[in-house]
């Protein structure tokens, strides 16, 4: 959550594009990274 | 033959310059909508957490992270057109950083709503006009969604076009784009709070484990 605010702050304050979009999809990656961490059962369904 | 087809076709460059006009004013304010309700969405569950008492678990606070990161993605499109920066390319790359952010978000209701699904499953703290919030969740990253679709549909006439700097329009903007910041600090603070000194949240949060590992509860 704390490199989403930099993000934010650095997309107020114009920083290079290629930066924001650089750390917006390390954000990405780390929401994945959490999703599987705290994802610990499998689910007894069928659709 | 391709040239020929260049030459009839209107280039994304043609279609740019006919940007602005209602369209541009619709778009760019349609933007800050998208802001505004997902830090009234936020707010919302803060006052669910500190006044209803009801501890986000940790695919609650993805969900909202979720939120955040799609949100980024307006927000990028909304300073490059303050800027005067925007273009069709950049507008595109700012709406494909919300879609990613709400698909990633959407993933983590849809995970939630399956693990309460079965019935007489009571679900996931109380419900509010009869979903429970993370089905609300779910609901407002489709909306998104489908925001993000006729967005790409009126590219390029309606690309955003901000209001010139020292109007009253450009200070509304600037307000709800720092009530977003505050609510994304907000939700950084409350992590703090819920993780404690441990690198992640507790399960089953039923406490603020700052407050219990300061105080030796």
């Amino acid at each position: 959550m704390i490199l989403l605010l930099v993000i934010a702050l650095l997309v107020w304050r114009g920083a290079q594009r290629g930066m924001v979009i650089a750390l917006w999809v390390v954000g990405v990656v780390a929401l994945i990274g959490l999703f599987r961490f705290h994802v610990t059962s499998t689910l007894d369904l069928s659709f | 033959m391709a040239d020929a087809m260049v030459g009839s076709e209107p280039t994304l460059d043609d279609e740019a310059a006919r940007r602005g006009g209602p369209w541009g004013f619709i778009t760019f304010w349609g933007l800050h909508a998208w802001v505004v309700a997902y830090s009234v969405v936020m707010l919302s569950a803060f006052f669910i957490q500190f006044v209803m008492g009801e501890f986000p678990c940790p695919l609650c606070m993805l969900q909202r992270y979720g939120m955040i990161l799609a949100t980024l993605g307006a927000l990028f499109v909304i300073m490059q057109a303050r800027r005067g920066e925007l273009t069709t390319a950049r507008y595109a790359q700012g709406l494909g950083m919300g879609l990613v952010g709400v698909l990633a978000g959407a993933s983590v209701s849809v995970r939630q709503i399956a693990l309460h699904i079965l019935p007489g499953d009571p679900g996931y703290g109380e419900p509010f006009l009869r979903l429970h919030l993370y089905t609300w969740a779910f609901v407002t990253f489709a909306i998104v969604m489908i925001y993000i679709g006729v967005m790409l549909m009126l590219m390029p006439r309606g690309i955003p076009e901000a209001p010139a700097v020292g109007t009253a329009a450009r200070k509304v903007s600037t307000v709800i784009i720092w009530v977003f910041i505050g609510v994304i600090a907000a939700n950084v603070i409350a992590i703090i709070f819920l993780e404690g000194f441990a690198a992640v949240l507790p399960d089953d949060p039923t406490s603020y484990n700052l407050i219990d590992q300061l105080t030796g509860r």
